[in-house]
């Protein structure tokens, strides 16, 4: 077993932004005093996620979808080997991959349906049902938010490993030759910008 | 016949939205300012239009947004958005949702009073905004 990269700098600088979007969209709902900000983050996560579908297509191995897009039956066989001997996965496991795929699919269809409230698509026959379901998108997505959290503190501790401390560094106990071999430190770096950037342009 | 009841449902929860009117919060308003005030005189459209334009101590007054003449459109003092007239006279979408007025209330009077409003303040406002 060797100290090997698992998550390479795009996925994981995707990943703290995401996050604190998230986090900053949620908070700053109910308020107009931080609604600009709270566009400009839902904004924010619809861009990430554009840029996270075609790393999924271009990027490392296990940023790929195809290493991640388990069938309902894997998810099964992976919370029953939970209960006798954990089945380990390097990358997502399929219970994992489950919440991923619905929290990118609801930090897509979230800003997706502010828009329309916001820009009053339909008028004000349509005004509610935008509200009332921008609202439950929001409200599932922390759901699923809380349900990934607990799913990333109860694999740590089963399979023994810190998946925190691995999608901050990147790195995870393995065979060496199943680590991935380059980072992208210039992809990640112009992430990090392009949403900088897009902040400074629209808060200023 | 599935698409007859569907409409005659979509007809039914037409007429359950348009229920509410300016008159109905009114009332409403009312009841609840008696219990909040046992002395309650009713609303006052010089009240709501001095309470409409005031600062209250923030950066903001109701007036920031929908300006101090609320037959006109505003401008969000955040987002530079439009925002429609308030005043039913010139905006018939106005307090047609008691639901969407209640949010709006809580919503602002907390932006600009850092508090819900009273059932006095929002029947006040209310009565200025329908004298325009
Ligand atoms: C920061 C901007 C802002 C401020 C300040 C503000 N509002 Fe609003 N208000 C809005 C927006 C945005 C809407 C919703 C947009 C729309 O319906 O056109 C709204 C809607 C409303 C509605 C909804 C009416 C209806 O049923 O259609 C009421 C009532 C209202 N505001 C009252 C107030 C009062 C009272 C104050 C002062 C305490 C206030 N607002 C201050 C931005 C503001
Ligand atoms: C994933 C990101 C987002 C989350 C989690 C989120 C969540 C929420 C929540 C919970 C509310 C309160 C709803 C209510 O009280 O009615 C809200 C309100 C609002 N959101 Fe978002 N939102 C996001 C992105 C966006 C985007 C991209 C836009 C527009 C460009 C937007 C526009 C609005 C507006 C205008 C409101 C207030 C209007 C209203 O409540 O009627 N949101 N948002
Ligand atoms: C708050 C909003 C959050 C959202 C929307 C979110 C979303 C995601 C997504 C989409 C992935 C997949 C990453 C990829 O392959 O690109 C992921 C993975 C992961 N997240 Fe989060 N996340 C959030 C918060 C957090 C927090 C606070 C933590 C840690 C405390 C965390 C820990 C992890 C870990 C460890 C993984 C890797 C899981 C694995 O090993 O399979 N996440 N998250």
């Amino acid at each position: 077993m060797n100290r090997i990269l698992i998550w390479d700098i795009p996925t994981r600088v995707f990943h703290w932004l995401l996050a604190v979007s998230f986090v900053g969209a949620y908070l700053t709902a109910e308020t107009e005093k931080f609604r600009n900000l709270h566009l400009a983050l839902g904004y924010t996560m619809l861009g990430l996620i554009v840029f996270r579908i075609f790393w999924g297509f271009a990027g490392t191995r296990y940023a790929r979808f195809s290493s991640f897009r388990f069938g309902i039956g894997d998810v099964k066989t992976y919370l029953q080997s939970l209960l006798s001997s954990p089945k380990h996965y390097l990358g997502h496991n399929p219970a994992g991959a489950l919440a991923i795929f619905a929290l990118m699919s609801l930090a897509v269809l979230t800003p997706l349906v502010g828009i329309a409230l916001y820009f009053e698509v339909g008028g004000y026959s349509l005004e509610e049902l935008w509200e009332e379901s921008h609202e439950m998108l929001g409200n599932a997505m922390l759901l699923v938010v809380l349900g990934h959290l607990a799913g990333v503190v109860v694999s740590s501790v089963i399979h023994k490993e810190n998946l925190v401390g691995s999608m901050i560094n990147g790195h995870k106990q393995g065979p060496a030759e199943l680590g991935i071999s380059r980072a992208y430190p210039l992809i990640g770096m112009i992430l990090v910008l392009a949403v900088l950037g897009f902040w400074w342009v629209y808060l200023r | 016949m599935k698409h007859h009841v569907y409409l005659i449902l979509l007809m039914a929860s037409g007429v359950l939205y348009a229920a509410d009117t300016p008159q109905s919060m009114m009332e409403r308003y009312a009841t609840e300012a008696k219990a909040e005030q046992s002395d309650f005189q009713g609303f006052s459209a010089e009240r709501g239009e001095v309470f409409f334009k005031s600062t209250h101590g923030g950066d903001w007054s109701c007036a920031s947004c929908h300006t101090s003449v609320p037959t006109q459109s505003g401008e969000h003092a955040g987002t530079g958005k439009t925002i429609k007239p308030l005043a039913p006279s010139v905006n018939s979408e106005r307090f047609t949702r008691l639901k969407k007025t209640e949010k709006w209330f809580k919503r602002n009077c907390n932006d600009v009073l850092d508090r819900p409003c009273t059932a006095v303040e929002k029947g006040d406002v209310m009565t200025y905004l329908l004298s325009l």
